[in-house]
């Protein structure tokens, strides 16, 4: 590849001087005349049937102007995607602490609270299920009565009838069933000199983006509404919208200019959001901002998963994988919302990026009253990482081998195929990141030397390192493209038009710098524009990490043919033809030294009606995925990583201070270096946070720990040093060789700090997250209040000294 | 109904007079009535520090402070500190640096360094991640913009 002008260099977000000054706009800061603010009533109770609900008293209430209930949609507002489970506003039932029920608009904050407490609401509280294996027992009760009577119907005669599922005690409560087959592992374990048998387990994590969800609805002149908030698809946001409120072609969404952050949370809730405020906006014909508190943002938004696993993985003496054979119950909460989603790509990432010669993933997904699970950065991967990783672990330990040799003995490289049946034929740097971050953390030693703390030595160090993969953008989930166009705006710039949304990872200077490096044009010459679902082409979800690789790409393509225009027009008015022109940044020459500039390019452009506007699409190639058969090729290709972390714990105290985190990462090619080292530092620190301290609280369906003061997230003095390398083992049809980047940062960083933690203590705390009194006592105390037995069989939840 | 006060804030160098809620915060006030955005809410109990400005000089959290308490005293927001656009040398760190990614943290972030670079022209690191410790981010982890901070401090103590 020749020389890159723009691509890797140094370079400054695009869009962080009107952050720094505090004029940059976030959904919170709009304010229009007349508008209202919106309030929910949310349910106090984990699982209760609606018996009375009145909106009227409210409308009594002074300075409020509209309420409204399920029955204001179409439909009673149902939506969900892929299961059509939830409702806008809650109908017939509620099925968890915070499930919205009602909503008012008012002309002040104090009439809108006044108004939520004079609706008449009285519920009849159900039996609730707050565990995924009771929740499966045949006398659970059911959340979704009548979703359980259609799937047992279907069951019987549906597409996944000759896959052998492993046996559940109940179908009524269980959302989906995913699975990988390779052989038969169960036997092959039978045959292994060296078996592991281990049950793990993760918390719930929030995503605790610092900008609450919130939305503003704008009655149009049409009798349609505009919506303006910061979501993970603005299209999606429209489709249900459009649906719900059920006016098609009028009603537009506009992204906000900014958004305090995502991280995948920034979906269901927000569609949820904007469907609230639009409605009351309709109703009261006024505009209507909705925004939600933090407690109440904590309470109500959908989490990262708490997931239970099961592993069995069996080697030979001499360090060799063979087989795998692992078991997943993923805590759906209430609603299915992303979870059959993040759990298919649990179960493809589960046994790790290491070669089996028989392998089988079984993944439940199960609704219980806690709260509700979606979409959070690593989707899936990072809960199956964290276990499977210590489970490597492990293993390795049981035959004698080094944690860095055994992952290198058994990990996957170009050409291999992976426990599904997936031939990997391109862009492959696993080996390289464990080698590499083997030198660059001084594994050897360092593990030698922690190794030999003496036993009675009460604060230790240790080191531990996790590998991964993490699959491409959407894979076979669904049809994965993007289209983008570039056109000339004010001021003689080049506006990048995206439907992909930029909450601050980067993705606005990435598509910049790309249309930068192929029309040869400093950066300063493109101007991003908030996503508006009237003026931009749908690109699908800004999620799994795609941005860079679709919308990259889409902006390469659209960038290419401008390139074709100018120089169209260069060579009209320069009386010469096509390639004789060339071309010096923002200068134009012609064969007899006519010489012509982009602005004096762009003026004859306009003065002769020569249009400058390209638009290209990019679609991810097609690949099949048969959930049946639990094989095929669930993604193009993958990002390869491994990270450090080096420890040192208190036993005293059970003080867990991260001294260093090493992270190797196969990104294909940085783009923008930046922003590539925001992102990974960025992860790591989610990361840690689920390692050591994040847990969602859900004690008997309801949280405990609603705000900043009692669920922690990391603070500077929690970070470590962070070194971060690249591998560049360019992707064929990345842009210039690009992968994804923002959810794989995260994903080893927990089992990393786990090992690290294992290697210093001999304690292995196979429950996330590793909190003072697991390292302290090896269990949690609030686990010992309700003495669980963990159902998996192997051990006891309360005290997993396995 | 809240009871209403008359008050007279000085924010930014200009005064302004208001009738407002006793109970009002001065971070409500600061958005919903003066439409002074660039302070933000993250959690309205002091725990996150997006909603830093600078009274008297001192970083404090506006969602807990209420706005009659800040009467007679100077008050300093986000909006204050750049003149016609211009970046004080913690802003142009901050950008320049990568501090910045979705930005919600970044005014209470510039706010809280302004405070500590003042008191602390030449902070030690374990020092800067101390006078942090009331200030959330969830994007960056934090490297950047300690070092940010690090890149202000030699600034303006002129060695870089
Ligand atoms: S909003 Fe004031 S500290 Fe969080
Ligand atoms: S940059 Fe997003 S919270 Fe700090």
């Amino acid at each position: 590849m020749s020389e890159l002008k723009s691509l890797g260099k140094p370079t400054r977000r695009v869009d962080a001087l009107e952050k720094v000054l505090g004029t940059g706009r976030y959904t919170h800061d709009l304010k229009i005349p007349g508008m209202l603010v919106a309030k929910v009533l949310r349910s106090p109770v984990p699982h209760a049937e609606i018996v009375k609900l009145d909106v009227t008293p409210a409308l009594k209430v002074p300075g409020v102007v509209a309420a409204i209930t399920s029955e204001d949609f179409v439909d009673h507002g149902n939506w969900g995607f892929p299961v059509k489970d939830d409702y806008m506003l809650a109908y017939k039932k509620v099925r968890y602490v915070g499930d919205p029920i009602a909503a008012v608009a008012a002309e002040t904050e104090e009439a809108a609270e006044a108004g939520l407490q004079a609706i008449v609401l009285e519920l009849k509280e159900l039996p609730a299920v707050f565990d995924v294996h009771e929740a499966l027992k045949p006398d659970a009760p059911i959340l979704h009565e009548e979703l359980a009577k259609a799937q047992a119907e279907e069951t019987t005669s549906g597409e996944l009838e000759d896959a052998e599922f492993i046996e559940v005690h109940g179908k009524g409560n269980l959302s989906e069933t995913l699975i990988v087959r390779q052989g038969d592992p169960l036997s092959k374990l039978s045959e292994c000199d060296v078996v592991l048998d281990a049950a793990y387990s993760v918390a719930h994590q929030e995503h605790a983006y610092l900008e609450t969800e919130a939305a503003l609805a704008v009655p149009t002149a049409d009798g349609g509404v505009t919506v303006f908030v910061g979501d993970q698809n603005p299209f999606i946001t429209l489709s249900n919208l459009v649906m719900t409120l059920g006016m098609p072609g009028k009603v537009r969404v506009v992204q906000s200019p900014h958004t305090g952050g995502a991280f995948g949370g920034k979906s269901d809730m927000v569609y949820e959001t904007a469907a609230q405020a639009a409605m009351l906006a309709i109703k009261s014909g006024r505009p209507v901002k909705l925004v939600t508190s933090r407690e109440e943002s904590m309470i109500a938004s959908y989490k990262r998963d708490a997931m239970e696993m099961r592993y069995r993985l069996g080697a030979t003496k001499d360090g060799r994988l063979r087989a795998a054979k692992i078991e997943c119950w993923a805590d759906s909460g209430a609603y299915a919302s992303m979870t059959p989603f993040t759990s298919w790509r649990a179960t493809i990432h589960a046994m790790g990026p290491y070669h089996y010669e028989d392998c089988h993933v079984d993944m439940m997904c199960v609704y219980t009253n806690n709260g509700y699970s979606g979409a959070f950065r690593g989707f899936g991967n990072t809960e199956v990482t964290a276990a499977s990783e210590q489970a490597i672990d492990e293993l390795a330990e049981m035959c004698g081998m080094d944690p860095m040799d055994f992952r290198l003995k058994n990990c996957v490289e170009l050409g291999d195929t992976l426990p599904f049946g997936q031939k990997l034929e391109y862009s492959v740097g696993l080996k390289q990141c464990l080698e590499r971050v083997r030198k660059i953390s001084d594994w050897d030693r360092k593990r030698a030397e922690y190794s030999r703390q003496p036993a009675h030595q009460e604060i230790r160090r240790g080191i531990g390192v996790a590998s991964f993969f993490h699959g491409l953008s959407l894979g076979a989930e669904g049809l994965d493209f993007a289209e983008h166009t570039i056109r000339l705006g004010e001021g003689n710039k080049f506006e990048i038009l995206t439907g992909l949304s930029d909450f601050g990872q980067g993705s606005r200077t990435v598509f910049s710098l790309i249309a930068s490096e192929v029309l040869g044009f400093p950066v300063e010459r493109f101007q991003w524009l908030p996503c508006d679902t009237d003026v931009v082409q749908e690109c699908g979800p800004t999620v799994a990490s795609r941005s860079t690789i679709l919308g990259g790409n889409a902006t390469r393509l659209a960038a290419m043919r401008l390139l074709t225009q100018l120089y169209d027009a260069a060579a009209m008015m320069m009386g010469c033809m096509v390639p004789e022109v060339r071309q010096e940044g923002e200068v134009f020459y012609g064969p007899a030294g006519q010489r012509v500039t982009l602005d004096e390019l762009i003026a004859y452009a306009r003065a002769n009606h020569i249009p400058l506007s390209a638009k290209a699409r990019w679609e991810m190639p097609r690949i099949h995925w048969s959930f049946a058969k639990g094989r095929g090729v669930p993604y193009v290709a993958y990002h390869f990583g491994a990270q450090v972390a080096e420890v040192e714990v208190d036993r005293r105290t059970g003080v867990t201070k991260v001294l260093n985190i090493y992270a190797v990462h196969d990104v294909g090619k940085v783009v923008f270096p930046q922003g590539i080292r925001g992102q990974i530092i960025g992860g790591i620190s989610q990361g840690l946070g689920y390692a050591l301290m994040e847990r969602v609280e859900f004690e008997k369906g309801y949280i405990q720990n609603p705000n900043f003061d009692t669920y922690l997230i990391p603070t500077a003095a929690d970070m470590p040093v962070v070194t971060v390398e690249f591998v560049e083992s360019e992707l064929p049809f990345g842009p210039f060789g690009a992968k994804n980047v923002a959810e794989p940062s995260m994903v080893p960083t927990a089992p990393a700090i786990l090992n690290a933690i294992y290697h210093a203590t001999g304690r292995r705390i196979r429950h996330l997250p590793a909190n003072l009194e697991r390292v302290l006592l090896g269990y949690d105390l609030k686990d010992t209040v309700t003495t669980t037995v963990c159902q998996v069989g192997v051990c006891e939840r309360a005290k997993c000294e396995l | 109904m809240d009871e209403r006060v008359e008050v007279t804030l000085n924010i930014n160098g200009e005064e302004y007079q208001l009738e407002i809620g006793k109970r009002w915060t001065l971070l409500y006030v600061l958005r919903d009535v003066l439409n002074m955005t660039g302070t933000k809410y993250g959690c309205g109990t002091g725990d996150c520090g997006v909603c830093k400005v600078l009274i008297d000089g001192e970083p404090v959290n506006s969602c807990t402070y209420l706005a009659t308490r800040a009467q007679g005293k100077e008050i300093i927001t986000i909006e204050g500190l750049s003149k016609d656009g211009r970046l004080t040398p913690v802003q142009q760190a901050f950008v320049e640096t990568g501090a910045i990614q979705c930005g919600f943290c970044t005014p209470g972030m510039v706010i809280t360094t302004t405070a500590l670079l003042r008191r602390n022209p030449n902070p030690t690191r374990e020092e800067i991640i101390a006078g942090l410790d009331n200030n959330l981010c969830r994007c960056t982890g934090y490297v950047k913009i300690i070092e940010a901070i690090e890149l202000a401090a030699r600034r303006m103590r002129g060695e870089a």
